[in-house]
């Protein structure tokens, strides 16, 4: 069964008339309630998960269910049948749950869902059922109903409100059951208890939970979650001896997988929008080639030396496929943490059903961990993948025992750099300065002995969710539901994730005031370096977003009043604001833009050559929107003939490097 | 370091003399310390070699001639430059030879034989060709030996400084000779190659001393002090710009692709509001890849380019980066946002090292790994003062044995990951080389998402006999692990290949392959454990080498979350089992709150 993840689920809500009473300054019942089914479905889309879910509200004014019958299953709707969660049901869920002023028996909801889930397609069923156990329920049929929860494996889960005095379970080690309760939720806090013990013996009331201890771990969006996937092996020390492994990714930087794709921005579709891969020669005219026409090669200094893929498949070094052989074992410490390689750890274990190997294993693991040493490995994943050298350390759990691979560097990977000593007279730390970082640190351990005298870490940073994924699920989120609108901010509990805790920033003020009078800091005036096109360029390139430009323009217009040509101060909006009047003929304001250019180029200085680019970027852009490309063209083709005897190679170099590509249209020319 | 490598040439044996030769280039081409990352350009490198009778004769024992030795060298500077830094532009220039060859022929005795270009697959082999005996007799026919002018060869090579229209941002120049009187005492000439050297060190030119072995030693102080530059001086030299090369086993590096190291980053390490060090990010390693491939036009086998462009698939025109966006689709419904807009979501913070807090040592767990570690060393260039506050906390996080938890941002629109910064102390060899720079170590922490949860099978754990048995084996097969042991055989092998259809050669050279199990040599040392450890954990019955039976329908599972203890997070896997409940799940923390 844990094979195959997927489920089929129904939430089962009650949106009946008690939910939405609470006590004043509390949060209805209700509205905590549809915040857990929200943030649970958005954590369904954006994990792509392919379980089925359907949503049956109860306490309902209307009635819609397949049992309607004889005045039975009342005020009960079925709002989703079972399908794969996506945003219309949290549309829906926005739009369509509210607060209705029905009373019903939550065992009859747990009919009608049982029902739905008949029609489920995948084995595990789950149904989540949110109340607060307010209404007279009939325990008539609890039996029948028990049996046939049994029978069909039907998984349940309660997420009850106020299951025990404040909902909060941390801290207080024995909270006082049913503390505070109507006499209804007694009687069904009893019949849950009844149904769930007879589910499950074990487990009992593990399942059940309050909303706000459920809201509390659904704010953030659920993690990605990968099947391991099973790498048996064989590990091998010489030729005779081998112990059957089984390896899985224990830990990995894990990316997504979903990409950004390219839409129209008009029309946003995909298809619009098409990316084409061209190969041109180095002459002149930049000719065209056909891919097939092409070879690879690879460079050996000056030389190029072709190299067909079929020859350097037949030349490439070979090996045998899928190994983990041991080359040699050797002491531990001299495996430096900071030369680990690659972006994973693996976990190698015995296979299951193999104990003669599990023992074998175990006996190399105990080994090593006993002579403080560790396995150097050659690990090849397949006859596709380069192999690897790495190490196997031993690993031993309460529970489990283990070797975790990790890859080590091959020569040629290594940066062997060394640096001036820090042994240096000029940089000695004196003593009231090293009092003053031990004071530091002292205040900032993170990693405490409570009263207990038990270690508590208050950051641990593998149980933070990676934000990345958090933000842009946030922002995705935002967008699908909310489209028009500007992006969210980040969520608070986000921010104060990845923030210093509280508790140490109060501590470390002292500390960190006495650092800053101990230890002068004084930043250095940065040189005037050297720019670059990409520096020169990155303001600009934020102007050219549509919108920008447009704005840019408006507020011209206003404060500049009307434009008769193209002056000498900003050539450039001038230039866009005379196409945009249409008052005069396009080839003249074009001849008035290039001008300008020249009496700036004629300047030699990188401000006016920036200012030059910025009109040679309009003049494009202009050139692009009427579809009048000649006078561009041809303008262009001329300043670049002109260069080399003009000494404006820095300009020409600058431009090239700022424009995504000089000219308009079929006639390329190389800008080099 | 000029003055050091000059005591290890004196002292040291003939034998050990060549590979100290070859270091000594090594460091100079590939880890010059004055290549400053900023200055844009090529460097330049001109070999200056002594073509002279004294170059020839060969050694005792039929040890190869100076001049052979000289020629390995420049042909394993030539290849190395090739992969690493081919842009680089190198010369071969002789002097003292009988006949003359050089730009505009008006220096006698001077033969360039490469000009200052990039090196390429025929100056390789017109080097190999002058090595050997061969070598020599094609040098004696080509140039032979004559009279010497230092004063002239180096006013030759100023001039091919000169016509080179390129920029150039590091220039070098390095004489190989085994004469400490080239003139034999002529003072016209010695006054004259001391003034050209003296021009050609103005223009920027760096003038090294390859001296090599002569009988009665080679006195650097009767001439050449004056010809070639002055050590840089330490005392003044404070912090380096770029850190400076390894002295250790550089040799092997010639076949190794380098890349030209530089700080990945520079960011403020921010201990609190208003307390910035700064500091220079340094990879530790890098994964090596295969060079990619030039796409060549099959008919003339010129490289061509590729262009890739946007268009509208219905009205053919192209799509300015402003006229498209950027989409996902999830839950059956197309996101759209801007191409800034998703920048933007990527940005937390402003680059930089921000300090969270302190943690023991063993806190840092092993299998804890994503991706290879950083290293950071102070900018004192940026913020003076980093350099002091870096040492005390050097010194105190080695001391206290703790390790800073940091937020790193490496980048604008860059999301944050952790680190764990490990001190690291400066260790030096016997000889007073540093082997391990001083710094920290940046260890990049998982998150949640990284971390997988695996079912963890569970066996019977071995016996103390059998553990012993294993023991046995272990120890058979210590070795010293080194990191720089094994070379990749895949890159090794694509640069054999490359190089030997470049140099038509009939096959390429072969490769060791260091990370084959010498299973040989393994089982012999073994011998009899192999099968006693075998009959300790294998039933006879029992071949780990055949095909597992079908499998067995596996039980239950059970998985254990080793992770109980509350936090600011609750561990996911807790979390995920709010709504879905597997089969045979228990979460270890539910009991003691929920009865």
């Amino acid at each position: 069964i844990t094979e195959s993840g997927n489920c089929s689920l129904v939430l089962c809500m009650d949106v009946g008339f008690s939910m939405s009473n609470s006590p004043p300054g509390e949060e209805p019942p209700f509205d905590q309630a549809k915040k857990v089914i929200q943030k649970f479905v958005q954590r369904q889309v954006f994990s792509e998960s392919k379980d089925e879910m359907a949503l049956v509200l109860f306490g309902t004014d209307a009635t819609k269910n397949p049992l309607d019958q004889d005045g039975q299953y009342q005020h009960i709707t079925v709002r989703r049948q079972l399908m794969a969660p996506d945003f219309e049901l949290l549309e829906e869920i926005e739009n369509h749950v509210r607060p209705e002023s029905q009373q019903t028996d939550w065992l009859d909801a747990l009919v009608v869902s049982m029902d739905l889930l008949q029609k489920g397609k995948y084995d595990r069923l789950n149904i989540v059922l949110l109340t607060d156990l307010s209404t007279q329920v009939s325990s008539d049929n609890l039996d029948v109903i028990i049996g046939n929860l049994g029978k069909l494996g039907i998984t349940l889960q309660f997420l009850a409100l106020k299951w025990y005095g404040d909902g909060d379970r941390r801290g207080s080690s024995r909270p006082g059951v049913g503390k505070g309760l109507s006499r209804e939720q007694k009687q069904g806090l009893e019949m849950v208890r009844d149904i769930m013990l007879s589910l499950d013996e074990d487990e009992g009331l593990d399942q059940v939970y309050t909303f706000s201890e459920a809201i509390e771990q659904l704010f953030m969006f659920k993690h990605i979650e990968r099947r391991p996937m099973a790498w048996p092996c064989q590990l091998t020390i010489g030729s005779s001896l081998s112990i059957r492994i089984v390896g899985y990714k224990a830990v990995t930087d894990e990316k997504l997988k979903k990409m950004w794709i390219t839409v129209d921005a008009q029309t946003s579709k995909r298809d619009d929008v098409k990316r084409e891969t061209v190969y041109c020669l180095d002459d002149d005219n930049e000719t065209e080639v056909q891919k097939d026409d092409t070879i690879q090669g690879f460079r050996y200094g000056s030389d190029i030396v072709p190299f067909s893929k079929v020859d350097q498949e037949q030349m490439k070094y070979k090996h045998d496929g899928k190994c983990f052989a041991v080359l040699g074992f050797t002491k531990h410490d001299s495996i430096h943490r900071h030369l680990f390689m690659g972006s994973q750890t693996i976990k190698m274990f015995a296979p299951k059903d193999d104990e003669h190997a599990g023992v074998a294993l175990s006996a190399l693991i105990q080994a090593l961990d006993k002579l403080n040493m560790v396995a150097i490995v050659r690990y090849a994943y397949d006859r596709r993948c380069n192999p690897q050298v790495g190490a196997a350390f031993p690993c031993i759990k309460q529970t489990y025992e283990c070797l975790v691979y990790v890859q080590l560097p091959f020569m040629e990977d290594l940066r062997q750099f060394s640096f001036p000593s820090l042994e240096n007279k000029k940089f000695t730390p004196s003593e009231s300065q090293l009092a003053a970082v031990d004071s530091l640190i002292d205040s900032m351990m993170l990693v405490e002995e409570d009263e207990n005298g038990q270690k508590e870490d208050m950051y641990k940073v593998h149980e933070i969710p990676n934000p990345a994924f958090q933000r842009l699920f946030q922002c995705l989120h935002h967008r699908a539901v909310n489209p028009g609108t500007p992006l969210p901010t980040m969520e608070q509990w986000l921010k104060d994730a990845l923030e210093r805790p509280s508790a140490i920033s109060e501590r470390c003020q002292a500390p960190l005031e006495e650092m800053k009078r101990k230890f002068p800091l004084k930043a250095v005036e940065k040189k005037k370096e050297l720019k670059t096109g990409a520096q020169i360029f990155e303001p600009d390139a934020k102007k050219s977003k549509v919108d920008e430009e447009e704005e840019e323009f408006n507020l011209a217009k206003i404060s500049e009043g009307n434009v008769t040509s193209v002056g000498s101060v900003d050539p450039a909006r001038d230039f866009r604001s005379l196409i945009n009047q249409k008052s005069l003929p396009f080839g003249e304001v074009c001849q008035q833009l290039t001008h300008r250019i020249e009496q700036l180029l004629s300047n030699r200085s990188t401000h006016y050559y920036m200012k030059c680019i910025t009109c040679i970027q309009t003049f494009r852009e202009q050139s692009v929107k009427l579809g009048n490309a000649d006078l561009y063209n041809s303008y262009l083709q001329s300043l670049k003939k002109s260069i080399p005897n003009s000494g404006l190679q820095v300009f020409w170099d600058l431009l090239v490097q700022g424009m995504i590509s000089l000219f308009i249209g079929g006639s390329r020319f190389s800008p080099t | 370091m000029i003055n050091f490598v000059c005591l290890v040439l004196h002292n040291k044996r003939s034998a050990q003399f060549k590979k100290y030769l070859f270091i000594y280039l090594f460091i100079y081409f590939l880890f010059s310390p004055s290549v400053n990352y900023k200055v844009t350009g090529r460097d330049s490198l001109v070999f200056l070699v002594d073509a002279s009778k004294e170059m020839f004769i060969k050694g005792e024992d039929g040890e190869p001639s100076n001049f052979d030795i000289t020629m390995q060298c420049v042909r394993s500077v030539y290849t190395s430059k090739i992969i690493s830094s081919h842009r680089d532009l190198v010369a071969l220039v002789f002097y003292g030879t009988e006949k003359s060859k050089n730009p505009r022929n008006s220096f006698k005795h001077v033969y360039v034989y490469h000009d200052l270009d990039e090196p390429g697959a025929k100056r390789v082999q017109d080097v190999e060709a002058l090595r050997g005996e061969r070598g020599a007799r094609l040098a004696a026919d080509t140039m032979g030996s004559g009279e010497v002018s230092l004063g002239d060869a180096l006013w030759c090579c100023s001039n091919l400084y000169s016509d080179i229209k390129l920029r150039l941002s590091h220039k070098r120049l390095m004489i190989f000779t085994c004469m400490d009187q080239p003139h034999g005492g002529d003072s016209t000439k010695d006054r004259q190659a001391r003034t050209k050297a003296g021009d050609l060190k103005e223009t920027g030119v760096v003038i090294d001393l390859m001296h090599l072995m002569k009988p009665g030693g080679f006195d650097v102080s009767l001439f050449f002090c004056d010809i070639v530059s002055p050590p840089e001086d330490e005392s003044e030299l404070g912090l380096q710009v770029e850190p400076c090369g390894k002295l250790d086993d550089l040799q092997k590096r010639v076949q190794a692709k380098q890349q030209k190291k530089r700080a990945m980053a520079r960011v403020n390490l921010c201990l609190g509001e208003g307390m910035n060090v700064a500091v220079g990010v340094y990879a530790n390693a890098v994964t090596a890849r295969k060079p990619s491939a030039i796409r060549l036009y099959r008919e003339t086998n010129e490289p061509v380019h590729s262009k890739t462009r946007t268009f509208h698939t219905q009205t053919g025109s192209l799509l300015l980066p402003s006229e498209t966006r950027k989409a996902q689709v999830y839950g059956n419904r197309q996101i759209v946002m801007e191409k800034d807009e998703v920048d933007t979501i990527k940005k937390f913070y402003d680059p930089e090292i921000f300090l969270i807090g302190f943690k023991p040592m063993e806190k840092l767990k092993l299998h804890h790994h994503i991706r290879p570690s950083v290293l950071l060393y102070p900018e004192e260039q940026q913020v003076t003062g980093s350099s002091c506050v870096f040492a005390a906390l050097l010194k105190k996080c080695t001391e206290k044995k703790v390790f800073a938890v940091c937020r790193y941002t490496p980048r604008r629109n860059y999301p944050p990951r952790f680190v764990a910064l490990v001190p690291q102390r400066e260790e030096v060899d016997e000889s007073n080389v540093q082997v391990t720079p001083p710094g920290f170590n940046a260890i990049f922490l998982p998150f949640a998402d990284d971390i997988r949860k695996l079912d963890t099978p569970q066996f019977p754990t071995a016996s103390d006999v059998q553990v012993d048995k294993m023991k046995e084996i272990i120890t058979k097969m210590r070795f010293k692990y080194r990191s720089d042991a094994f070379e990749n055989p895949v890159i090794q092998q694509h640069y054999r290949n490359l190089e030997a259809l470049a140099l038509d050669m009939l096959a390429p050279e072969s490769i060791e392959d260091f990370i084959m199990p010498k299973v040989e040599q393994i089982d012999r040392r073994l011998g009899p454990l192999v099968d006693e450890f075998k009959e300790l954990v294998y039933p006879a019955s029992y071949n780990p080498d055949s095909k597992p039976a079908a499998k067995r329908k596996t039980g239950q599972s059970r998985i254990h979350l080793t992770n109980s203890d509350p936090s600011r997070f609750i561990p996911w896997a807790t979390i995920a089992l709010v709504f879905i409940k597997e089969t045979g799940i228990r979460v270890c923390n539910k009991d003691a709150d929920l009865q």
